[in-house]
């Protein structure tokens, strides 16, 4: 056994930053996400025995999504529910007379904690694919294992979500900055 | 999403061949909404970039420790907030009850092995077995006049059902361990009580010296010391 958890840990260890990524924005309304990338390990050990995949931080994102999706349903909670006033507070201002096209406005004014909740606001399934590519920096092939769908899956949710994620950025900054 | 759109996304990724790449290229110049949702998925990936955080110092660890103590049969639950602390040490009563330990210990402590140790004992001697020994030996009172450090975060474990929260000292080269409970730590066979109705009792792990005294909150101590050391050292840490 002593073993077994030694090497489990050589080969999972080195990710555990990723992993980290993964949680922050998995982790429900709540859950902290330390102790998420910690029942992700628990659960990867006990599983490691019969594990047989050739792409570590793939599986350790599935454990991770997985696990925060039993904690929010344990919960009964949604676990990326963000008040839409919160997120109108907390978005940068623009100028009416700031150029409208969408990619500046969005490069003129990013702001992490902006992008956090404009993030908050897409479907799951976009969303996750952003965090495991754009966020934590899996590959297209990584993250289409990771959620058990086609790569070509991966790549157009990936797309669909970064133009809606920078259309909530411009238009909620200049909606905002007209108020 | 459409079949442009999904040519789109995969010229973007990087996926079309060179020839296909070139023609895209090219429609990207005249074609303003083509144009437009290329800048878009810049924008969102760079707006998704700023959102890389590093992982907190001592994650690592935290994970590989759980792993060690899942391996014991043993869970840590969840890092304790911020807001919780050990309560202070009324170090003038813990000195006086140390010191008159000092010459129990010598006396009482006898070698001892870990495999009946109580899994809670076992997983807090585990924990400070991580511990460096002491940087130097400075004799009796290790860590001298030192001030007192805490080291890292305080962490708390479930063991056999006991909630116990661990925090870590350092005195000059020393580092020590103190859990604390509010369930009585098991005297280990092997440990020798020392003092009246088996509050408190003194055992070896190893190269450690653990000295527990059980209470209404009750607190196990363990170093890499000589049992003659621990006294002096329990001394000095804020023990309640």
């Amino acid at each position: 056994m002593g073993g077994d958890h030694r090497a489990f840990l050589d080969a999972t260890l080195p990710h555990v930053d990723v992993v980290y990524q993964v949680a922050r924005h998995a982790a429900g309304t709540g859950q902290d996400p330390e102790d998420l990338v910690q029942e992700t390990y628990l659960r990867a050990f006990a599983a490691f025995g019969s594990y047989r995949g050739e792409n570590t931080r793939a599986w350790l994102a599935a454990i991770c999504l997985n696990t925060a999706r039993s904690e929010a349903r344990r919960r009964r909670r949604r676990p990326w529910e963000v008040p839409a006033q919160a997120l109108l507070d907390a978005l940068p201002v623009a100028r009416a007379d700031e150029a409208r096209d969408v990619a500046d406005v969005v490069i003129a004014g990013l702001d992490a904690r902006a992008a956090a909740r404009c993030l908050a606001q897409l479907p799951e399934p976009q969303r996750l694919c952003i965090v495991l590519m754009d966020v934590a920096g899996y590959t297209a092939r990584e993250a289409a294992e990771a959620l058990g769908c086609p790569r070509g899956t991966v790549l157009a949710r990936v797309h669909r979500g970064r133009r809606k994620l920078a259309q909530l950025l411009a238009e909620a900054g200049v909606s905002h900055g007209r108020s | 999403m459409d079949g442009h759109d999904r040519l789109l996304a995969a010229f973007l990724a990087g996926d079309l061949d060179q020839t296909a790449a070139r023609e895209w290229d090219e429609h990207l110049l005249e074609c303003e909404a083509c144009w437009q949702a290329a800048r878009e998925d810049r924008a969102g990936r760079q707006a998704a970039g700023l959102l890389r955080q590093p992982a907190p110092d001592g994650l690592a660890d935290r994970v590989a420790f759980a792993v060690e103590l899942a391996t014991a049969g043993a869970t840590i639950p969840r890092q304790p907030r911020r807001g919780v602390r050990l309560r202070r040490s009324r170090l003038a009563a813990a000195g006086t009850l140390a010191l008159g330990l000092a010459v129990t210990l010598v006396v009482l402590l006898v070698p001892g092995g870990r495999a009946s140790m109580p899994a809670p004992v076992a997983a807090v001697a585990r924990y400070a077995e991580t511990m460096p020994l002491p940087a130097h030996r400075a004799g009796p009172g290790t860590g001298g006049q030192a001030p007192r450090v805490e080291v890292g975060n305080p962490v708390m474990m479930t063991v056999g059902g006991q909630h116990i929260v661990v925090r870590t000292w350092r005195l000059g080269g020393t580092e020590a361990v103190v859990a604390t409970s509010r369930q009585p730590f098991p005297m280990p066979p092997g440990a020798q009580g020392t003092s009246g109705g088996g509050m408190a009792w003194v055992a070896r792990a190893g190269k450690l010296s653990l000295y527990c005294i059980n209470g209404r909150t009750s607190e196990l101590v363990a170093a890499p010391v000589p049992a003659a050391e621990l006294a002096v050292l329990a001394a000095r840490l804020p023990l309640a």
